[in-house]
């Protein structure tokens, strides 16, 4: 039977190849949707490894001018007077380079006897309570940090399983940025682009609370406080700094906000693939319609010679899903092409998701399109049927 | 071998109701070549259509070997059209899109007789029709008492105990239905196949074994 309809499909390529085409080109285009959105979405699963919530983050600036014993005294008296506020849990120091800010600083080597490419932040000691990073391993910075041989890091657990295999690194010394550094501790994670990003291997080097070179002042609120209470902490900073040019930025809207760049396309992609899918199914609707109705004859026949009402429902949907297999087959043969070839910066396994998907879909739809009008086709009185013609 | 008994067929549409067949008995006894005569619209084709189970009656029995076909789901009498039965048209109902080979066999297909076998019964059906040399074309390929050699073919290959032919030669010149009707007379001498043949041609229905005619319906003869 099978082979019949293969026959059948074969002698009618003209006609079908439109529909293998339809096939063909709906497949690419939802693999191209589908690695798009699910390689988004696998990057948004894994966790940035700080907390947003009840984060406030204010660029503060220390103009070169003044002495470093001045700006160290102007900071610790911040961290004194916040600290002191109810409201306030802790406050912490880190570099510009601060989450959803857009700013990266990458640098690489070879002074360990092999590349290494690390993306850096700089922070206190108390950044890492303050943000709630994950210790994996060892510990976060500490006040004697800045009285030893070597200035502290700690790793990303990306870059401790890309360089060092998960092998002890602890209280080890590796030249990062033109430096020996002592490794001090691992985090889980450290993505603080985007949560639609990769975690990149990262490294956060410790710098005093007092140092100049940590301008970003990060503040881990009570939850719920009320933004109200902005208030009262931009006349404290300001008071301290004699300055009034800078803004406190609610992480949390900042994660919202940077998220929405990649959420928008994301459901515009999506919603025009539905109306893509829409159409597709209407237009299949049809086709099969209209094969049914010029083929009433054909089906009489196969009545009259002994096909029952299942044969000929079978007989439909045989041939469109071989159609829909051969489409989705050729469309595989170039899509498999992006994770052989590794032709864009995406991972194999969101290449086979996206196909896998969009195999999945255009075979139900085909199917619900095919289910109604085979159905009809069996339905067809053979004696009227033949009679018609 | 199949009887029928006291056969009302009434199609309704919206308007109107037609009586296509009104208390027809008859009964086909095996190796009969039996004819069926009468104008147009007197309701051949659809005596025909009921004795080859592919219609059903608005009332009456249809009894097929002692059997009534009530007795019959829908699987069974796709069964026993696909084993017993041979069809015929009058515009051949050839599927465009298979070869001559390929139509032959669809009757086995619907029987699950496996691909080699089936080519060979196929085969054999062309030789007896002439046409084994032309079982790679089309039909579109075909000159019209070919397509119905071909039709005949299809209907001989499952060994059906009758044939059922409704204007086999109509669409037909003389030389060409005289062809078809040898074939079908040979079936019938050869073979004992039953033959019930729906005819417009009186010098066609002289040559069968028995001649029912028709008018509105009626049996008149
Ligand atoms: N599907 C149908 N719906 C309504 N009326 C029908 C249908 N099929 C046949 N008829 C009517 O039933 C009557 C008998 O039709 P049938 O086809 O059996 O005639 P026929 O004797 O075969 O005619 P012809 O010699 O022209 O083929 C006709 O009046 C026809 O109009
Ligand atoms: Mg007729």
């Amino acid at each position: 039977m099978i082979k019949h309809i293969i026959k059948l499909i074969w002698n009618k390529k003209k006609s079908n190849f439109l529909m293998f085409l339809e096939i063909f080109f709906s497949f690419l285009i939802l693999f191209a949707v589908f690695t798009f959105v699910v390689s988004n979405l696998r990057m948004y699963q894994s966790p940035l490894g700080f907390d947003t919530e009840d984060m406030w983050l204010a660029h503060l600036s220390f103009p070169s001018e003044l002495d470093s014993a001045t700006v160290a005294d102007t900071k610790l008296r911040l961290v004194r007077e916040l600290n002191a506020k109810p409201e306030i849990i802790s406050v912490g120091f880190t570099n510009s380079i601060t989450p959803f800010s857009g700013s990266t600083w990458v640098t690489s080597n070879d002074d360990n006897g092999f590349d290494l490419q690390t993306w850096v932040v700089e922070a206190d000691e108390h950044y890492g309570p303050t943000a709630g990073v994950n210790i994996v391993e060892g510990r976060w910075f500490n006040e004697e940090d800045a009285l030893g041989k070597y200035p502290a890091v700690v790793f990303n657990r990306k870059l401790w399983e890309e360089y060092f295999d998960e092998q002890p690194v602890l209280d080890s010394i590796y030249k990062l940025n033109g430096k020996e550094n002592i490794v001090v501790g691992i985090v889980e994670n450290y993505k603080y682009r985007s949560e639609f990003e990769e975690e990149y291997p990262t490294t956060l080097f410790h710098k005093p609370v007092h140092d100049a070179g940590l301008a970003s002042l990060h503040i881990r609120l009570q939850p719920g406080t009320s933004v109200q209470f902005e208030e009262e902490v931009n006349q404290t900073i300001a008071g301290i700094t004699k300055r009034s040019d800078f803004i406190i930025e609610n992480l949390d809207e900042k994660r919202k906000d940077n998220s929405r760049s990649t959420w928008i396309p994301m459901i515009t992609l999506l919603s025009i693939c539905l109306f893509l899918i829409l159409n597709v199914a209407l237009g299949l609707f049809g086709v099969l319609w209209y094969n049914i109705s010029k083929r009433r004859s054909e089906i009489g026949l196969r009545r009259a010679l002994g096909a029952t009402a299942d044969n000929i429902s079978f007989q439909f949907i045989s041939e469109i899903m071989l159609v829909t297999i051969a489409g989705i087959l050729a469309g595989s043969f170039f899509t498999l092409q992006f994770p052989l070839m590794k032709l864009l910066e995406v991972e194999n396994i969101d290449y086979y998701y996206a196909m896998g998907l969009s195999a999945l879909i255009i075979t139900v739809l085909v199917l619900v399109c095919a289910f109604y009008p085979s159905r009809q086709a069996a339905g067809i009185n053979p004696a009227i049927a033949l009679h018609e013609d | 071998m199949i009887s029928l008994k006291d056969i009302n067929k009434v199609y309704r549409t919206k308007t109107v109701e037609t009586l296509a067949l009104n208390n027809i008995s008859l009964n086909v006894p095996k190796g009969e070549f039996l004819s069926i005569m009468g104008p147009s619209g007197c309701g051949k084709s659809t005596l025909l259509n009921i004795i080859g189970l592919i219609d059903e009656p608005s009332g009456g029995q249809v009894s097929i070997d002692g059997q009534n076909i009530s007795n019959y789901n829908s699987k069974a009498i796709a069964r026993f059209r696909n084993e017993k039965l041979g069809f015929i048209f009058q515009s051949f109902h050839l599927i465009s899109d298979l070869s001559v080979i390929d139509n032959v066999e669809l009757p086995l297909i619907y029987r699950k007789v496996g691909a080699k076998q089936r080519r060979e019964m196929a085969e054999e059906a062309l030789t007896q029709v002439g046409l084994k040399n032309r079982m790679r074309h089309f039909p579109s390929q075909l000159s019209g008492g070919q397509k119905q050699r071909v039709a005949i073919a299809r209907a001989i290959v499952g060994k059906p105990s009758i044939i059922l032919a409704d204007e086999p030669t109509g669409n037909l010149d003389s030389v060409m239905g005289n062809e078809v009707m040898d074939i079908l007379l040979n079936l019938n001498n050869n073979s004992g196949t039953t033959i019930v043949m729906v005819t417009h041609d009186e010098s066609m229905a002289r040559k069968t074994n028995r001649l029912v005619r028709l008018f509105d319906g009626s049996q008149v003869q």
